[in-house]
C-alpha cells in the first residue's frame, strides 16, 4: 500500500502497470456468456412481425429476448418512462435496442443475430433538429428565464444584431466503450458491475425491469475509462440488457459495446440551435438580449430537460445583462437519445453568448477582450443574474487583469495583426474567453451525498462514498479529505470501490460536484467517529498522567497520533486510540451525510438560487490557419482558472488541461455527420476525430487561482470537472478572428461549431464574395 | 468445409513460435479451438488471464490502446517497435518478442516510463494508459538523441481523452532524456539466441485447420511458387488493411499468403538517379531512409497513419490497395514511379500511373506481386510538391491531396507539368485538363487562379464523412494555389 505514496493518483500504479481493472478485465467462471444487443438499422417504423426461431437454434446460444420476455417495467428512461428497454410496437431511431442474444462465444451472438428477421412498416422520419423544428411540435412546451424589458431595451439600443447560431454535438469517445457484467445469485439476487456514472439508478432500473426489490439488486462501480457524461445514464442501458439476460439463463453475462456500435448508438452532446438578437451601446455595453436556445434531444428525454436548463443558467456567461429573454426548447427527432456531456449544455449556452460579443466587437472595430471585460459581472452592482441569484465573490475582473498581463494579451494582438497583414495566405488569430459555471445539480434534490467510512484496528481506514471513479481523481480527492480530517498518512487511506449495497440512494457523480458533497459526508463520518474516539483518549491520557487533565478539545489528529496539543508528549498512535476505542466497545464506523445548503429554483417563474456558487476561469489562446488548407495549429494557451483552495493542484491542472484539449475537439475536428437515411457517417475514430497529442498548443501556461479559497466547501475547494471545458471556446474564437482578418475586420465570418477544416475553408469563401 | 492444396514440394511446419514472457510459447492451430490464424494478436492477448493490461479501444488502429512492442532480430540485435496488436493476426508474431505492459514492470519494480508517468500525473482513468506506457517504451528503446516532436511523433497514436497529453509528453520526455540501461538490456542475450534458434527453420510455414489456410513462406521464391498455386490466395504483408476486414467487417478469410517474413522484400538500394524500394518496407523506415535524397516522400510519411501504423504497413501493401485516398500513390505517380512485378515466370515493370485501373482495383495478374517500387530521385530542377489536407493533421486519411511536378523554363514559363490528386475520384488521377491549360502559360498566381477553372472540368467528386464534394473542390484548388505560393519567387 505504500507504493502509491509518489503517485499523483491512487490509482496510477495500477495503470501505468496495466493492472487497474476495468469491466472486461474482470475474471468470470467458465461459464459466463456474452450478451449482444440487436439494434434498430431504421429510424422509424412500425414493427410488423419478428422471427426469432432460426437465431434460437444457433449453436451456442443460450437465450433471444425480445420485449415480451421483460418481467418488470419496460422502461430504461430515467426520469422520463419514455425510453423502453426493448422496442415493442415502434422503433424511433436508428440504434434502439430490439433484441438480445446470450451466447457462449462472440460468434455464435453474432451469427444469431444475423438471422433475426423483422418486418418493419417505415415511417417518415425526422433526422434533423431544423426539421423538428419546422414540423412545429417541441417535446415539451418551451421553458423561459425573463429578466427586465427586452423588447423595449432592443428599440432604444444604438445598435441591434441578430442571427442564427448551430454547435454540433460531440461523442464522448471516452476509451473504455460501455460495458456491463451481471452475475446472479441465490433467488432474485444479481450482482452488476457497470461502468456506470450512477450505480443507484442503475440499481433501480435495474430492480424496476427485472422485477425485483431493489435490496436483491448490487451494484458495483470499481472505476471507468472514462465518463464524461456518456455514462451518467446511458451506462444504465448495457447494465440493464445484460441483467436481463442474467436473469434468463441464471449464468454470468457481459455486454461491450464495440467501438462503432457505441458510437452510432449511444447519445452524444446535443445539438443546438440558437437564435439570437442582442442590443448594445456605442461602447459595446450589452443592454438587451432575446435568445432562444433550440436542443435536439434524439428520440427521448433522457436528461434532455436539465440540459437545456443548464444552457438557459449559461446563456448570459460572464456578463450582466438587465434585459434579457432566454427561451429554451427542446426537440424530437428519430435519433439515439442524446445525454449528458461535460458541461451538461453550458458550452453551448456560452459559445453563442460569446460568439455575440465577438460580433459586437466587430461591429464597433474595437477590441474583443475590452468588450468582455466592460460586460462582467460587478462586483457590488451589476451582480444579479437573470434567474435572480446574486453572482458572489466574483473574481472576474480579477482573472482578467491577471491573464491579460501574464499572457501578453494586447503586445501578441498587435504582433498577429502585423503578421497578418504581411501575409496572404496564413493568418493568425488570438481570443480571450471566460468561463462562469454555476456548481450544484439545477434539480435541487439531487444535491445529497452519503458516506461510510470505517477505522480498523491496525490504524488504517476504509471510505466508501456515493461517488464514482472515472479518472477524474475523485478517489484520490477523497482519500486527501479522509487523510486530512484523520491526521492520517495517505497510505493508510483506501477508497472502496463504489457499491449501493454500502451507500444507498445516491445522485449521479455529475454536475462537477463529486469531491464537494461526497468530501462533506465523508467529513460527517469522520467527525462522528472521532467524536467516539476523543474521550477514550482523553481518559487513557489522565489515568496515564494524571493532572492537569487532559481536554477534550486539547486532542488533535495529526501525524498519525491522536496528540495533546497542550501537552505533546501525550500522544498515541491513531492505531492505538483505535485499539482502546475497540476495546472499550465504541463504534469505528460511520455513516456521514450532506446535502447543499440553500439552493432552489422555481421554473413557474425562472427565479430562484439553483447554485451554491459560482466557479471562474479565463483563457487566451492563440492560433495559426492556413486559408488553403483549413488546418489549425495552436500556438498557445494561457490559462487562469479558480479552483479555491487546491485539494489536489495536480489533478486540477489535469481537469483543467484535459477539459480544455477536449472543449477544443468539440469547437473543431470533432463533427458528426449523418447520411440522408440517418445513419452516422462519422462512426468510428477512423473518420470522428478527436484530439492528439500533436494538436496540443506548444506553449501550454496552465495556472490556479492562488489565494482564494471558497467559503462553505471541502476544504475551501472548488468544483473543477466541467468549467475548463468551455475555455476551449477561445481556440474557436481566436479562429474566427483569423479568418476575419483575411477580410481586414470589416466583415462578419459565418462560422459554427465545429470549424472543422473544410468548416474555415467554406467561411474564408463567403467571406470574399460577401 | 474448404480443401486447399498441400504443397508439396518444399517443407512445412505447422505452428508458429513466439516468445512470451521470457518463454517461447509455440501455437499449433490444429490443435487448439482457442485462436485461429486469424485471430489478432489483442484477442489472444485478452484471452489469456496475465495480459488483460493491453486494451481494446477500437479494434482498428486509430487509438493506441492496444499497443504492444515487438521485438525482433535485426543484423544480430534486438529492435523494439510499437505495434497496434488489433491489427496484427498471431502468425506474424514467429520469431520475434512479444512485449506487454505486464512485462515492463511491477508494482514494486516499475520501469522508468511507469514510474514517471505515474509519478507526474500522465494517468487519469487510466484506459489509455498501458498503450502509452508501451508507446513510451518503444521510444526509450529507440537509439538516438529523442527530441520533443519525436515524443509527440510516438504517441501521437495513442488517443486520450482524459488528460490533455502535457503531462503525458512531458513524462515520456524526462524518462527519455535520462535513459539507462533496463530490464531488458540484461535479458536481451538471451532473446536472441532464442529467436535466432526459432528462424534458423526456414520452411514455409502452413498453418492449415478446417476452417484456415494460412502460409507463410520465407523465401521470395517460395512466395511466387504459392502465388503461381493458389491465385484465389489472399496476400496479405503489414495487414493494417486486411486486418480491418476481420475486425471491422467481420468476414472470414481463409486461404492467406502472408509475406511478411520475406527477406527479399525488405530490399532498399539507392542510386545518384533512383531509389529501389522493396515492396516490404516499412513506412516509417522508409520515412528515415528517404529523409535526405527525398525529402518531400519523407515530409508526406510524416502526417501517414501513426507510427505504430507506418511500422507495419508496407509500401506494396499501400500501393497494392490502390485506394482514392493512398497518400504514397499521387506523390509516386507524379515522380513518375514504376512498379516491378514478379510471377514465378515473369518478371515485368510497368509505370505506377498505369498500376492503378480502378477504384481499389490494379494491373496485377492473379499470379503476380509487387517485387519492388523504383522511384527515380527528383531532380533540383523541378518542382515536386505533395500536400494533404485532412480533418485532423496526424493519423488522419486525406480529404484531398495533391501532388504537383513542374518544370519552369527560364522565363517561369510552365514546360512540363504533371497535377495527381486524390480524393477527387475513384482513384489516384492527373488533371489533365489543368495540366493541359497549364502547358506553356508562365508560373503566375493569375495562371493559378485560371487552371482551378479547369480543375472542375477534371473532377466531380463526392460527399461523404470526410469532406463535402464542394469542399473537395475548394480544397483541390487551393492546393494549387498552396504550390504556387510555396514556389514561386518574385512579386506575384
Ligand atoms: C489507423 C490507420 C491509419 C492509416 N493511415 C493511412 C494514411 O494516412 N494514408 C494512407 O494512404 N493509408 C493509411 N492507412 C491505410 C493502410 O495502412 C495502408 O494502405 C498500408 O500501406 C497498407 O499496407 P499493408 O502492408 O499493411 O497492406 P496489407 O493490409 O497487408 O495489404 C493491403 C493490400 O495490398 C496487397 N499487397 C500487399 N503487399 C503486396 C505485394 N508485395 N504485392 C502485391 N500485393 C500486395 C494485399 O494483397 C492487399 O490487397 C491507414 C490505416 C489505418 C488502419
Ligand atoms: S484497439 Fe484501438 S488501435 Fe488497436
Ligand atoms: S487517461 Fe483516460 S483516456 Fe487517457
Amino acid at each position: 500500500m505504500t507504493k502509491d505514496r509518489n503517485n499523483h493518483h491512487e490509482s496510477a500504479a495500477y495503470h501505468v502497470t496495466g493492472t487497474a481493472v476495468y469491466i472486461d478485465d474482470i475474471p468470470v467462471s467458465s461459464d459466463a456468456l456474452t450478451g449482444k444487443v440487436f439494434f434498430s438499422q431504421v429510424p422509424h417504423a412500425e414493427i410488423r412481425s419478428f422471427d426469432l426461431r432460426e437465431a434460437k437454434k444457433v449453436k451456442g446460444v443460450f437465450a433471444v429476448l425480445s420485449a415480451k420476455d421483460i418481467p418488470g417495467i419496460n422502461n430504461m428512461g430515467p426520469v422520463v418512462h419514455d425510453e423502453p428497454v426493448l422496442a415493442e410496437v415502434s422503433v424511433q431511431c436508428i440504434g434502439q435496442a430490439m433484441f438480445l442474444i446470450a451466447a457462449d462465444s462472440e460468434a455464435s451472438a453474432e451469427e444469431a443475430s444475423g438471422k433475426i428477421k423483422v418486418k418493419f412498416r417505415e415511417k417518415k422520419a425526422i433526422l434533423t433538429l431544423e426539421e423538428a423544428m419546422k414540423q412545429g411540435k417541441p417535446m415539451y412546451p418551451a421553458r423561459f428565464i425573463i429578466s427586465g424589458d427586452v423588447e423595449s431595451a432592443l428599440k432604444r439600443a444604438d445598435h441591434v444584431i441578430g442571427g442564427e447560431f448551430h454547435t454540433g454535438g460531440q461523442e464522448h469517445w471516452y476509451l473504455e466503450t460501455h460495458a456491463a457484467l451481471c452475475v446472479p445469485g441465490e433467488g432474485d439476487e444479481m450482482r452488476v458491475y457497470a461502468s456506470s456514472q450512477h450505480p443507484s439508478e442503475t440499481q433501480t432500473l435495474v430492480a424496476e425491469v427485472l422485477s425485483v426489490p431493489k435490496n436483491v439488486v448490487e451494484v458495483e462501480v470499481k472505476r471507468m475509462g472514462g465518463g464524461f457524461g456518456g455514462k451518467e445514464t446511458q451506462g444504465n442501458h448495457i447494465a440493464i440488457w445484460a441483467a436481463l439476460l442474467a436473469k434468463t439463463t441464471r449464468q454470468p453475462v457481459k455486454i461491450r459495446l464495440c467501438r462503432d456500435d457505441d458510437q452510432k448508438y449511444t447519445g452524444k452532446r446535443h445539438p443546438f440551435l440558437i437564435r439570437y438578437q442582442a442590443g448594445f451601446s456605442k461602447e459595446g455595453i450589452l443592454n438587451a438580449l432575446d435568445v432562444d436556445l433550440n436542443s435536439n434531444a434524439g428520440y427521448a428525454t433522457d436528461l434532455s430537460r436539465a440540459i437545456l436548463e443548464r444552457a438557459m443558467f449559461h446563456a448570459e456567461n460572464a456578463y450582466f445583462i438587465p434585459n434579457i429573454r432566454i427561451k429554451g426548447t427542446v426537440w424530437k427527432t428519430n435519433q439515439p437519445s442524446n445525454t449528458a456531456f461535460r458541461g451538461f449544455g453550458g458550452p453551448q449556452g456560452i459559445a453563442a453568448i460569446e460568439n455575440i460579443i465577438d460580433r459586437i466587437a466587430r461591429r464597433l472595430g474595437l477590441c474583443s477582450a475590452e468588450i468582455r471585460r466592460r460586460n462582467f459581472y460587478g462586483a457590488r452592482s451589476r451582480n444579479k443574474t437573470p434567474y435572480g441569484q446574486i453572482v458572489k465573490h466574483n473574481h472576474l475582473p480579477l482573472i482578467y487583469d491577471k491573464l491579460l498581463v501574464s499572457s501578453q494579451y494586447l503586445k501578441r494582438k498587435n504582433e498577429i495583426d502585423a503578421f497578418n497583414k504581411k501575409n496572404e495566405f496564413f493568418k493568425k488569430g488570438i481570443a480571450l474567453s471566460p468561463v462562469k459555471f454555476g456548481i450544484s445539480f439545477t434539480t435541487s434534490f439531487l444535491n445529497q451525498a452519503g458516506a461510510l467510512v470505517h477505522l480498523y484496528t491496525d490504524g488504517t481506514i476504509l471510505v466508501n462514498h456515493g461517488g464514482t471513479e472515472m479518472g477524474q481523481g475523485l478517489h484520490t480527492k477523497i482519500r486527501r479529505i479522509a487523510a486530512k480530517e484523520f491526521g492520517a498518512a495517505i497510505d493508510k487511506v483506501v477508497v472502496n470501490a463504489t457499491n449501493t449495497s454500502r451507500i444507498p440512494n445516491t445522485s449521479a457523480t455529475a454536475a462537477s460536484s463529486g469531491t464537494d458533497m461526497n468530501g462533506m459526508a465523508v467529513k460527517d463520518a469522520i467527525r462522528q467517529i472521532k467524536a467516539g474516539i476523543l474521550p477514550i483518549v482523553a481518559d487513557h491520557f489522565n489515568l496515564k498522567f494524571g493532572k492537569p487533565k487532559t481536554r477534550l478539545t486539547d486532542l488533535v489528529f495529526s501525524e498519525d497520533h491522536v496528540i495533546d496539543d497542550r501537552h505533546k508528549e501525550r500522544k498515541i498512535t491513531l492505531r492505538e486510540a483505535a485499539n482502546l476505542a475497540y476495546l472499550q466497545r465504541v463504534s469505528l464506523s460511520a455513516v456521514g451525510f450532506y446535502k447543499t445548503p440553500g439552493v432552489f429554483f422555481d421554473w413557474n417563474t425562472g427565479k430562484g438560487h439553483p447554485f451554491y456558487y459560482f466557479a471562474f476561469g479565463m483563457a487566451v489562446t492563440e492560433v495559426l490557419v492556413d486559408t488553403l488548407t483549413g488546418a489549425v495549429k495552436i500556438l498557445r494557451a494561457d490559462i487562469l482558472h479558480d479552483v479555491g483552495d487546491s485539494i489536489e493542484p495536480l489533478i486540477d491542472r489535469g481537469q483543467i488541461e484535459g477539459g480544455y484539449i477536449q472543449g477544443v475537439g468539440w469547437c473543431t475536428t470533432e463533427e458528426l455527420r449523418w447520411d440522408e437515411k440517418g445513419n452516422l457517417l462519422t462512426h468510428s475514430p477512423d473518420t470522428y476525430k478527436i484530439p492528439t497529442a500533436a494538436d496540443i498548443p506548444d506553449v501550454f501556461n496552465v495556472e490556479l487561482l492562488k489565494d482564494h479559497p471558497n467559503p462553505g466547501t471541502i476544504h475551501h475547494s472548488k468544483a473543477v470537472g466541467e468549467p475548463p471545458f468551455m475555455l476551449g471556446i477561445s481556440c474557436w474564437l481566436a479562429i474566427k478572428y483569423a479568418i476575419s482578418a483575411s477580410a481586414n475586420h470589416r466583415k462578419e465570418p459565418e462560422l459554427n461549431i465545429p470549424a472543422t477544416n473544410e468548416a474555415i475553408l467554406f467561411a474564408l469563401e463567403k467571406l470574399k464574395s460577401k | 468445409m474448404m480443401k486447399f492444396a498441400t504443397m508439396s514440394n518444399h517443407p512445412t511446419t505447422d505452428i508458429i513460435r513466439f516468445i512470451l514472457d521470457d518463454k517461447e510459447v509455440s501455437i499449433n492451430f490444429t490443435r487448439t479451438t482457442r485462436w485461429t490464424p486469424t485471430t489478432t494478436v489483442l484477442q489472444y492477448l485478452r484471452s489469456l488471464e496475465n495480459h488483460k493490461g493491453t486494451k481494446e479501444g477500437c479494434a482498428e488502429g486509430d487509438c493506441g490502446a492496444c499497443t504492444v512492442v515487438v521485438a525482433q532480430l535485426e543484423n544480430g540485435k534486438l529492435s523494439y517497435t510499437a505495434l497496434n496488436s488489433c491489427l496484427i493476426f498471431l502468425p506474424f508474431l514467429h520469431g520475434k518478442q512479444l512485449i506487454t505492459v505486464e512485462n515492463l514492470g511491477s508494482f514494486d519494480n516499475m520501469h522508468p516510463v511507469q514510474k514517471i508517468l505515474a509519478e507526474a500525473g500522465g494517468s487519469q482513468c487510466g484506459f489509455c494508459t498501458p498503450g502509452i506506457v508501451i508507446s513510451a517504451f518503444a521510444l526509450f528503446k529507440q537509439h538516438g538523441k529523442i527530441t520533443r516532436p519525436e515524443v509527440v511523433d510516438a504517441l501521437a497514436g495513442n488517443l486520450c481523452r482524459c488528460t490533455g497529453y502535457r503531462l503525458v509528453i512531458e513524462s515520456v520526455m524526462h524518462a527519455c532524456e535520462n535513459r539507462k540501461p533496463d530490464i531488458f538490456s540484461g535479458k536481451e542475450k538471451k532473446v536472441v539466441a532464442l529467436l535466432a534458434a526459432i528462424r534458423k527453420d526456414r520452411s514455409t510455414i502452413h498453418l492449415k485447420t478446417t476452417d484456415y489456410s494460412y502460409y507463410l513462406p520465407q523465401s521470395w521464391q517460395e512466395a511466387l511458387l504459392l502465388r503461381q498455386q493458389l491465385p484465389e490466395a489472399l496476400v496479405i504483408n503489414g495487414s493494417t488493411d486486411v486486418a480491418l476486414r476481420v475486425t471491422k467487417k467481420k468476414e472470414h478469410l481463409p486461404l492467406i499468403i502472408d509475406i511478411s517474413l520475406v527477406e527479399e522484400l525488405r530490399l532498399f538500394r539507392q542510386t545518384k538517379k533512383e531509389m529501389l524500394i522493396g515492396a516490404g518496407c516499412n513506412l516509417e523506415e522508409i520515412r528515415i531512409a528517404v529523409r535526405e535524397a527525398f525529402p518531400m516522400f519523407s515530409e508526406l510519411l510524416d502526417v501517414f497513419g501513426s507510427r505504430q501504423i507506418r511500422h507495419r504497413a508496407t509500401l506494396g501493401g499501400n500501393i497494392a490497395s490502390a485506394s482514392p485516398i493512398g497518400d504514397t500513390l499521387p506523390l509516386l505517380m507524379a515522380a513518375g514511379a514504376s512498379v516491378v512485378i514478379h510471377s514465378l515466370k515473369r518478371k515485368r515493370e510497368i509505370l505506377l500511373s498505369s498500376f492503378v485501373t480502378g477504384y481499389r482495383q490494379t494491373a496485377l495478374k492473379p499470379n503476380e506481386l509487387i517485387y519492388v517500387i523504383r522511384i527515380p530521385i527528383p531532380s533540383s530542377a523541378e518542382i515536386l510538391k505533395f500536400f494533404k489536407i485532412s480533418k485532423r493533421k496526424d493519423v488522419d486519411i486525406s480529404s484531398v491531396s495533391g501532388a504537383f511536378r513542374l518544370k519552369l523554363s527560364r522565363d517561369k514559363k510552365i514546360s512540363q507539368v504533371s497535377l495527381f490528386f486524390g480524393g477527387m475520384a475513384a482513384t489516384t488521377r492527373p488533371a489533365r485538363q489543368t495540366e493541359q491549360f497549364l502547358k506553356g502559360k508562365t508560373w503566375s498566381r493569375e495562371t493559378i487562379e485560371q487552371a482551378t477553372v479547369y480543375l472542375q472540368k477534371d473532377f466531380t467528386p463526392i460527399s461523404d464523412a470526410r469532406a463535402q464534394a464542394g469542399g473537395r473542390v475548394r480544397m483541390a484548388a487551393n492546393l494549387l494555389i498552396k504550390c504556387w505560393s510555396e514556389t514561386h519567387t518574385g512579386k506575384p
